[in-house]
C-alpha cells in the first residue's frame, strides 16, 4: 500500500478507519444472516404447531449462564478498551486476557448447554419429528457461537499486539474494532436468548 | 509495508525510500492491486462465460434435433452422450449449471467484480480499496468457487441438476436424482465460497465509496457508475448472508439428517422417509428473499454503466441525475419486498400474492423513469457510435422489451399460466441476461483503454454487436409465444407431447439464432484477447470523458495517480456546456473563469480534521454516516 507519508503527498484522509466502517458493515452481514435464521424459525412454528411437530421445550439453564457471562466479559471489554485509550498499557492487557478467558468460558457454557439439551433427548437430528423445533435451537446457537470464536480470534491477536506494545492512545484501530465486535457478539446472544426463551 | 512500486515497465524510484521489487506472483497472483483484481475477475468471469455459453449451445442442440445423434458430443461428452444423443440427467445438469453460472459467476462476480473494482477506486479518487487484503481474498475466494463448481460437472454422478434454484426436495435428497449426490454438495461448497467472495468484495465497495472519496467529491458528485455499484454492493450485503442461512438448512438436511425442508417424502416406492415437519416453502422463502435482489445486483451495475457511457458518447450531461438515483434507491429498496412473485402457485394467500403483486408493479415506476432517462439523454445528442454506445442502447432496449413482460409475469392471476414457462425464459433472459451482458460488454469496450492501455478493433465490435444483439432478439423473442402456449422451461424434448410439437421449427430457428450469437462470442474473445497486446495504443482520455478515471496514466501504476488525488470541481456528466471551447469539462480541471470555484470546493462533506477523534465507537460510527450523507 501506498501510504501518504511514503509519498510526501497531501491526500484526503478517509473519515474512518478503514476497518472500522468494514466490521460495521460486517456485523450488518452477520445480522441479516440471524435474520434469516430466526425468520425461519418465526415462519416454521405455525406451520409446524398446526400438525403437532413443534415441541416447546424449556432452554437449557446453562445458556442463561451464557448471558451472564457475555454481559461480564462486555464489561471487562469496555475497561480493556478504556485503559488502552488512557494509555493504561498492563490494565488493557489484562482486562484483554480476562475478556478471552470469558469467551472460552463462555464456549464451554454453550457447550455444556447443548449436553443439557441431548440430556433431554433433543439433538441436531431429531429423532422424533416434533422436534424439529430443537434443531433451530442447536443450529442459531450453533451459528452464533461461530461468530464469538471469531472474537475469540480477535481477542488473540489483539492480546499479542497488545504485548508488542501495538495498542496504544495513538494506535487504537484494532482495539476499536475488536471491543465493537465483542459487543457485537454479546449482543446478539442478549436477543437470540430473549428470542428463543419467548418464542419456542 | 511498502509495495509502492510502479506497475508500468519503467520502474521509478523517486517516490519513495524503500521499495520492494514485485514478483510475478506478487503482481499477477496474489495482487491486492484493485486494478489486477479487476482484471482477475474480469477473465475468470470470461472463462466462466465461456462454459455456461457453451452448455447451452448443448442444450439448444438438443432441444432443436432431439432425435438427432451427433456422432461429436459422444467424443466430447462420452458416456453423457451415447450414440450422440444428449443423457436426459446431462440436459437437466446443464440446464442448472448454465444458470448457476451466468446469475453468479458471469453477471454477478464478472460484471460487478470487474467493474466496481477497477472503477470505485478510480472514479471516486482513491489510491485503492478500503482494504486490499480483503479485495484479494474475494478474488480468491472466487476463484476457488469457480474451480469447484467446474469440477461437479466433470463427476461420475454429474452435476447439480434441480435448477439454478436448487429446490429441496430434489436437491436434499441424494435419491431423488444422480445430480443429487456429489454434484449438489460441490454445488452448495460453491456457493457458500461465492457468498464469501461476495460479501468480502461488497464490504470493500461500500467501504471505499463512503470513506474514501477525494476532495470535493460529495456523494452527489459521483459518477452513477459508482452509485450503481454502491446499491448492488448493499444489496449483496443484505441479501447473500440470507443466502447462506438457506444453504447452511440445506446442507444439513443433506448431510446431517435434519428436516427443515422435508417431510412426508415418498421414495422409490418404499413409504415415507423419516423426515417429518419440515418445510420445502421455507427454502423458497429464503432462497428468493436472496434471488430477488440478485436480479437488481446483476442488472444495477449494467444500468450504471450504461448511464455513463451514453452521457458521454452523446455529448450530452445524463438527463436526471438524481432522478436516476432515486431510481436506484428504489429499485433497491422494493427488491427486498416482492420475493413473493416467484412463489405465487406455492399455495401462497391469495391476499399474501396480491400484495406482492402491487409490489412488484410498483418496481415498473423507478424501472420506466430510468428508461425516459436514457431516451432523453439520447434525444437531440450528438451520439457517436462507438460499440460501446451502441452495446449501451443495446441495453436500453433489452431493459424495454424485457421489462414490459415483467408487469404480466408480476400479476399474481395470470402467473398461474405463465410459471415455469419459457415466457419466463423469454422475460429474464432479456432483461436481466441479455440486458446485463450488454451492460458488460458496454463496459469492457469502455473501459479496456483504462484496463489494458489499449483500443479494442472497432470493426470487430461493430460485428460482434449486430450478431449478438440480432441473435438475442431471435433467441429469446420467440419464447414468449412458445410460454404463451404452455410450453414449460426446462423439459429434455417435446416430441412426446403432440401438442408442443407445432414448436419444433421455432425450436430449430432458435437454436441456429443462439449459435450464431455464440460465434459472435468468438469474434469478441479474438478482439479481446488480439488488442490485449497488439490493439492501438490508447491516449489517456480516449472517449472525452469528464470523469476521474481518465485522469490517470495510462500505464497503471500502485496509488492510481503519480502525484496528488486530483480535486473535484464538479458534477461528472458536464458534457457539452456552451461556454466552453471544448465538449467536455473534466471533474478534476478547476474553471479558470469562476473565480468562486478557483479554491477547492468546500463542501459539507470535506473533512475539517485529518483525522477522526477517538472518541466512543458508536458516535464515531454516526458521525462518519452523518458526514457522508452531509447531514451534520
Amino acid at each position: 500500500m501506498v501510504t501518504v507519508a511514503q509519498k510526501k503527498i497531501k491526500d484526503k484522509a478517509p473519515l474512518v478507519a478503514p476497518a472500522k466502517l468494514n466490521i460495521w458493515l460486517f456485523m450488518l452481514a452477520s445480522s441479516m444472516l440471524f435474520s434469516a435464521l430466526v425468520s425461519a424459525f418465526i415462519v416454521h412454528q405455525p406451520d409446524a404447531k398446526a400438525k403437532a411437530t413443534w415441541t416447546m421445550f424449556n432452554l437449557p439453564t446453562y445458556f442463561l449462564f451464557s448471558l451472564i457471562i457475555s454481559t461480564l466479559s462486555s464489561i471487562t471489554m469496555y475497561l480493556a478498551f478504556k485503559n488502552a485509550k488512557n494509555d493504561e498499557l498492563i490494565k488493557n492487557r489484562l482486562y484483554l486476557v480476562v475478556t478471552l478467558a470469558l469467551g472460552l468460558l463462555f464456549c464451554v457454557s454453550q457447550y455444556l448447554g447443548w449436553n443439557e439439551l441431548v440430556a433431554m433427548k433433543l439433538t441436531f437430528v431429531n429423532p422424533r419429528p416434533e422436534d424439529i423445533s430443537a434443531s433451530y435451537v442447536w443450529m442459531i446457537t450453533a451459528v452464533h457461537v461461530v461468530h464469538v470464536l471469531g472474537g475469540i480470534i480477535l481477542l488473540a491477536v489483539g492480546i499479542f499486539k497488545s504485548f508488542k506494545l501495538e495498542i496504544h492512545k495513538k494506535q487504537l484501530t484494532f482495539m476499536s474494532v475488536t471491543h465493537t465486535y465483542w459487543h457485537f457478539v454479546g449482543l446478539l446472544w442478549f436477543i437470540l436468548y430473549l428470542f428463543l426463551y419467548f418464542a419456542r | 509495508m511498502s509495495t509502492a512500486s510502479l506497475h508500468s515497465e519503467h520502474h521509478t524510484h523517486d517516490h519513495h525510500d524503500h521499495h520492494h521489487k514485485e514478483s510475478f506472483i506478487s503482481k499477477y497472483v496474489f495482487s491486492m492491486d484493485h486494478k489486477m483484481i479487476s482484471k482477475q475477475f474480469l477473465i475468470t468471469g470470461i472463462i466462466m462465460g465461456i462454459l455456461g455459453m457453451t452448455m447451452s449451445m448443448l442444450f439448444r442442440l438438443q432441444l432443436a434435433w432431439p432425435d438427432e445423434q451427433f456422432g461429436i458430443l459422444q467424443t466430447l461428452l462420452g458416456k453423457w452422450a451415447v450414440d450422440g444423443k444428449l443423457d436426459p440427467n446431462f440436459y437437466m445438469g446443464l440446464v442448472t449449471i448454465h444458470g448457476t453460472i451466468m446469475v453468479f459467476y458471469v453477471l454477478t462476480a464478472g460484471l460487478s467484480g470487474t467493474f466496481s473494482n477497477l472503477l470505485i477506486p478510480l472514479q471516486v479518487g482513491a489510491r485503492d480499496m478500503a482494504s486490499p487484503f480483503m479485495n484479494m481474498l474475494s478474488y480468491w475466494f472466487f476463484f476457488m468457487s469457480s474451480v469447484v463448481l467446474t469440477i461437479s460437472v466433470f463427476i461420475e454422478t454429474g452435476p447439480a441438476s434441480g435448477g439454478w434454484t436448487v429446490y429441496p426436495p430434489l436437491s436434499a435428497l441424494e435419491k431423488a436424482m444422480p445430480g443429487s449426490g456429489l454434484g449438489m454438495t460441490l454445488w452448495l461448497v460453491a456457493i457458500a465460497l461465492f457468498i464469501v467472495s461476495s460479501l468480502l468484495g461488497g464490504i470493500n465497495y461500500i467501504s471505499t465509496v463512503l470513506n474514501m472519496r477525494t476532495k470535493g467529491m460529495s456523494m452527489n458528485r459521483m459518477p452513477l457508475t459508482i452509485w450503481a455499484f454502491f446499491f448492488t454492493a448493499v444489496l449483496g450485503l443484505l441479501s447473500f448472508p440470507v443466502l447462506l442461512g438457506a444453504a447452511l438448512f440445506l446442507i444439513f438436511d443433506r448431510s446431517f439428517g435434519t428436516s427443515f425442508y422435508l417431510s412426508d417424502i415418498y421414495l422409490e416406492g418404499v413409504g415415507a422417509l423419516e423426515n417429518i415437519g419440515g418445510s420445502p416453502i421455507l427454502y423458497q422463502h429464503l432462497f428468493w428473499f436472496l434471488g430477488h435482489p440478485e436480479v437488481y445486483i446483476i442488472l444495477m451495475p449494467a444500468l450504471g454503466i450504461t448511464s455513463e457511457v451514453i452521457s458521454t458518447n452523446a455529448r450530452k450531461p445524463i438527463f436526471g441525475y438524481t432522478a436516476m438515483i432515486i431510481s436506484l434507491m428504489g429499485i433497491s429498496f422494493l427488491s427486498f419486498i416482492v420475493w413473493g412473485h416467484h412463489m405465487f402457485i406455492t399455495g401462497m394467500n391469495p391476499f399474501l400474492g396480491s400484495v406482492f403483486m402491487i409490489l412488484t408493479l410498483i418496481i415498473a415506476v423507478p424501472s420506466a423513469v430510468k428508461v425516459f432517462n436514457y431516451l432523453t439523454t439520447l434525444w437531440r445528442g450528438n451520439l457517436r457510435f462507438n460499440p460501446a454506445m451502441l452495446f449501451s442502447i443495446g441495453l436500453v432496449s433489452f431493459f424495454i422489451s424485457g421489462g414490459l413482460t415483467g408487469i404480466y409475469l408480476g400479476n399474481a392471476a395470470l402467473d398461474i399460466q405463465l410459471h415455469d414457462s419459457y415466457f419466463v425464459v423469454a422475460h429474464f433472459h432479456l432483461v436481466m441476461g441479455s440486458a446485463a451482458i450488454f451492460g458488460m460488454f458496454a463496459g469492457i469496450y469502455h473501459w479496456f483503454p483504462k484496463m489494458y492501455g489499449r483500443m479494442l478493433n472497432q470493426n470487430l465490435g461493430y460485428f460482434h454487436f449486430w450478431l449478438t444483439f440480432i441473435a438475442a432478439y431471435l433467441v429469446f423473442f420467440p419464447m414468449h409465444f412458445m410460454g404463451l402456449a404452455g410450453v414449460p422451461r426446462r423439459y429434455y424434448m417435446f416430441t412426446l407431447v403432440k401438442d408442443f410439437e407445432i414448436w419444433g421449427d421455432t425450436n430449430k430457428l432458435i437454436t441456429v439464432a443462439a449459435l450464431v450469437g455464440g460465434f459472435a462470442q468468438l469474434l469478441f474473445l479474438y478482439n479481446f484477447f488480439y488488442s490485449m497486446f497488439r490493439g492501438k495504443k490508447a491516449t489517456q482520455n480516449p472517449w472525452g470523458s469528464n470523469t476521474l478515471e481518465w485522469s490517470t496514466p495510462v500505464e497503471h501504476l500502485h496509488g492510481n495517480w503519480p502525484g496528488e488525488i486530483p480535486t473535484v470541481y464538479r458534477g461528472p456528466y458536464e458534457y457539452s456546456r456552451p461556454d466552453r471551447e471544448e465538449d467536455f469539462f473534466p471533474q478534476y480541471v478547476p474553471d479558470e473563469s469562476a473565480p468562486e470555484v478557483l479554491e477547492p470546493v468546500k463542501t459539507k462533506s470535506a473533512p475539517q480534521t485529518e483525522e477522526v477523534k477517538e472518541t466512543e465507537e458508536s458516535t464515531v460510527f454516526f458521525a462518519a454516516i452523518k458526514k457522508v450523507f452531509g447531514l451534520s
